[in-house]
Parts: structure tokens; sequence; C-alpha cells
């Protein structure tokens, strides 16, 4: 909801990109403010031109820490990520000041499974990167083997030079990307990960490459490339979600889009995922995006079809709002049936 | 690279404008990044035509993220680089709708951002409608761009008629400002823009 006129104005040109976004400053006023601000700051931005960091660098790092610290869970990470992102970062200050520093070399493997946030912490690492100024574009061009491997020979470097053309200045993610070393010795896999790891060396100012997949078969690929393991300095393990953690995902991912599970609805959910997370394939966060996501068409369905009452007397603003268990589908249902019959306290255990 | 960014209103012509004036420069495939809200950015590769036959609507509000375009500008034998930015229309009111507020939010870092600001107007519609057509949004762009850094307002859709006295109106009332008239539908006024966007990248 909009909020009520706030007597504070924003005092950092982010704060007024962001109040614009949640609907506190109307975009006419947000464009004076922007001028009020920069004047006071006295700078105009992007007057330091092409040298260090760009405009507004530090707002923008700013928010993109704030981002990775509002990511649930992924403590190690965080951490892990913190101290290698800060480092980089002192290399840079330093070499402003004619300090020494060592090279930065931040290619990156990462290990997890489906939907622990891989790729959302890549992202974050792009902009982190490119608001410290050691990228110049921070964006991420998200590959897999088929983006990489050409069909006939001499394709492949074709196509994987293509790919790091795209990405330098930002990261190349390569996802599975044991799926390059798949096929045998003949395979053109090989190739594509010769002409990576030469742009690693060649473009290691403004290219990071980060490698992700199951952890099990991450391992086993950098294993049996012993050439490949060196080169990647930064080594990120991502656990699965806790049980806690998925449901607070839960509830952050309804927020987000402004619905809200009901009690009963994130009990249910509970049940479901403290079940499904056993098994082998689990795609953690995903899992609870997708159910979600078909929770929504359910839920729309539910007070839409031509037989809901709710539909003749209209809709309440509570109504449009809340996901009810029987809108979460018949898989979470049945575990949580099947769950209610088997213990009189179900889903407050926790399998972590 | 120096950014360039196109800003205005909903349905001025940004990305008509951007999309055809790439052409002119002699783009035939774009390289489109969009910077979505949060800030990152993806790259999609897609043929001019197909391009303007996507993004070009004459609904309001149809570009919702930042889209840019690498742009070549021959200077002798060598050639200077411009990313040049299309933005979300900016309106004068808080919309109600959350994606376009973070699709303003997202035009308004661009703004701020660039290092060359053009400024495009509806310039038939001023025609029609006097100064009433130019919101208090282009004001303020007007006011923020000139102060900090090379600004061009771009008087588009010269091609409709009465699009000539909006130029006047808005030549006068933005004094000091360059005011390019343009037709982004008909390619006018972009050798302009092509010398001006190149004397300041």
């Amino acid at each position: 909801m909009l909020l009520s006129g706030q007597p504070v104005g924003p005092v950092y040109p982010a704060d007024v990109i962001r109040m614009v976004a949640e609907g506190s400053l109307a975009p006419q006023r947000a464009v004076n403010w922007l001028s009020v601000l920069e004047r006071r700051a006295g700078a105009r931005p992007g007057a330091d031109g092409e040298s260090g960091a760009p405009a507004g660098a530090s707002d923008a790092l700013e928010a993109a820490w704030r981002d990775l610290d509002k990511l649930i869970g992924l403590d190690r990470v965080k951490t892990h990520l913190r101290e290698v992102l800060a480092y980089a970062h002192m290399q840079v200050l330093r070499q402003q000041h004619g300090l020494h520093t060592e090279p930065i070399v931040l290619h990156t493997v990462m290990f997890g499974r489906p939907g622990t946030g891989k790729t959302t912490v890549a992202r974050l690492m792009s902009r982190i990167l490119h608001a410290a100024g050691l990228l110049s574009k921070g964006h991420i061009v998200e590959t897999e083997r088929a983006d990489l491997v050409g069909e006939y020979v001499g394709h492949t470097a074709q196509r994987t030079k293509e790919q790091i053309r795209k990405a330098t200045g930002g990261v190349l993610f390569v996802d599975e990307a044991y799926s390059l070393m798949r096929g045998g010795e003949k395979d053109f896999g090989r190739e594509a990960i010769d002409c990576l790891v030469k742009a690693m060396e060649d473009q290691r100012h403004d290219l990071v490459v980060i490698l992700a997949g199951y952890p099990e078969e991450m391992a086993e690929f950098l294993a049996v490339n012993p050439g490949l393991e060196s080169r990647f300095p930064i080594q990120i393990e991502f656990p699965d979600y806790t049980l806690a953690e998925m449901q607070e995902i839960a509830r952050l991912m309804c927020q987000e889009r402004d619905y809200e599970l009901s009690e009963a609805a994130a009990e249910a959910l509970g049940v479901y995922v403290s079940i499904a997370r056993l098994l082998p394939n689990f795609g953690n966060a995903r899992v609870i995006r997708n159910v979600l996501e078909g929770a929504m068409r359910r839920q729309a369905w539910r007070l839409l079809n031509p037989d809901a009452d709710a539909r003749r007397r209209g809709l309440s603003r509570r109504e449009l709002m809340q996901l009810l268990p029987e809108d979460l589908g018949e898989e979470v249902l049945a575990c949580a049936k099947w769950s209610s019959s088997a213990s009189p306290t179900p889903g407050r255990r926790s399998f972590s | 690279m120096r950014e360039v960014v196109v800003v205005g209103q909903p349905n001025a012509g940004k990305t008509l404008f951007l999309l055809n004036f790439a052409a002119y420069t002699g783009l035939s495939v774009a390289d489109l990044a969009l910077r979505a809200e949060d800030g990152t950015t993806t790259t999609k590769s897609l043929p001019l035509s197909a391009a303007r036959r996507n993004l070009v609507d004459a609904a309001r509000h149809k570009t919702q993220v930042v889209q840019s375009l690498e742009l070549r500008f021959p200077s002798g034998k060598t050639a200077r680089f411009a990313r040049v930015s299309d933005t979300p229309g900016l309106a004068d009111a808080i919309s109600p709708d959350a994606v376009l507020r973070r699709a303003m939010a997202a035009a308004l870092e661009a703004l701020r951002r660039a290092d060359v600001v053009l400024h495009m107007i509806d310039a038939a519609l001023v025609g029609r409608h006097g100064e009433a057509a130019v919101a208090a949004v282009d004001r303020e762009i007007a006011d923020y761009g000139f102060a900090r850094g090379p600004y061009a307002l771009l008087a588009n859709k010269q091609d409709l008629p009465l699009a000539r006295a909006g130029t006047n109106v808005l030549r006068r009332m933005f004094p000091g400002r360059r005011v390019i008239p343009v037709s982004a539908l008909q390619r006018r006024g972009f050798r302009e823009v092509k010398l001006f966007v190149w004397r300041h990248v």
C-alpha cells in the first residue's frame, strides 16, 4: 500500500529510486529530489568517467550487499562471499592509493543441489563486483552444455567464444558444468573446457567464470580435471535449506507477491516440505516456488469459478490475498492428510 | 563506455526511436541488454524487425524494463561506442501498479547514471494541446538533464500534423536547451541526433 505522507524526505538518491518503486513518491517529485540531492552532494554523477567505480557506486554496492543479506539462510555462503568480495574490493582501493596489490582471481565453483540459490547468489556476485568497480558491466550470462558445445569439429570453440564475448564484463555462469565431460574422450566438451580455461586466464580482469552443479558430480568433475581445480580459487558449498528456512522462504515469496498463507496452509506446506525433502532430487526453494505458483492459480479458480459464491457477493481484499490448504494441490494435501493420521503433532519434527 | 539514456512520458516514442535509430547507425541484429528492476541484466539477440514487432505498441507503458543497445558511431578510421538505453515511460502520478512503479524506478535509476540524456516529448500532442501536454515530470527532467550534462530535447512525431507548432512551444518553454525535431517513425532528424550523441560520447 502507499505510505502516508512522510515528513522526512529521501536522503540519498538511492532512497528516491526505492521510494518510487514503493509508491511513496511520484516520479515527477522524484526527478526534482534527484536534482536537489545531487546538487547537495556537489558532484555531478558520472563526472569521474571511466576511472574507478561507476557513478553512484557506493549506493549500488550497499544495495547489492543488502540484497545478499536479505537472502534466507545461506549463512556460510554469505560469510564466505563477504570476505572474498571485501578482499577484492580492498585490492581496488589499495591500487588507487598506490599500494601493493595481489592479482585478483574470482573464478568460482558452486556446489549445491537444485534450488539452493546458486544462480541468485551468482547474480548478486556480479552486481557487487560491478559496483566495486571490478567488472565493467555486472551482468550474468547463464549457459549450459548446449550453449557451449558445438555440433561438428571446430564449432565448439566458436560457440564458447561467443558466450565468453557476451559475458565479458560480467559473469559467465555454467550450469551443470560436469556435463561438459559427458561422452568420453572424443566429445567436444573438452574443447569447450579448454576454451573456457584460456579465456579465464586472458580476461581475468573483466570476466568471472562460475561453474555450478550437484555437489557429488562437481567434485568428481574437478577430481578428473586436476588442472581445473587450481584455477577456481573460490569454492562455495550451498547446503540444502532447513525446514525452518524453507518456511521462511515460503512466507517471503508470498509476501513479495502480496499473498499470504493461511495458518492451515502454512502447516500443510510444512508437512509436505518435510516429506519431500527426503527425496534425492529435491528442488529446495524451487519446489516452494512451484507449489505457490500452482496455489495462486488454484486460488484464482476457487474464487472465480462459476459455482463460487464468493464471485456473486464480490471478493474482499483478504480473500484476494489468502491461500488456503486446498489451493496447495493434491500432493501437498495428501502429505498433510497422511501425516495427521499418522501422528498427533505432524510436521513439527525437523529433519535437519 | 558512455551511457546514453532516452527518457520521457509513456508513448512518446522512445522504443521505436531506439530501434530505428539503431538501424540508422548500421545495426541489424539487436543484442538487447535488458536491465530488470533488481539491477541485473540479461542479453537477448533479436533481429531489429522482430524487436520492433515485439517491443513497440500503441498501448501505454509497453516498455517495462530498461533496454539497452550498444551502438557504433564511426569517426574517421575508428569508431566510438555508446550504450543507448530505452526506459519505461515516466508519468506524473504514483501508479497503483507495483510493476509499473518498479519500472519507473528503473527508468529513474538509468536517468541518474546516464552521461547523455535524450529527452523525448510528443510534439504533435503539444501542438494540439499546448503547454498543458507537457507533464510536470517533463519539466523536471528538462531542468535535471540540462543542469547536469549533455542534454537534448527530441521533439518527436514530426510526421503528424501540428508537430511543428508543438516544437515551437517546446522551444519557448525550454529556452537554452537543444531541441531536435525528429520522427522516430519516418527516421527524420536522426543525423542531428547522431552528431549530438557522437560529440558527447
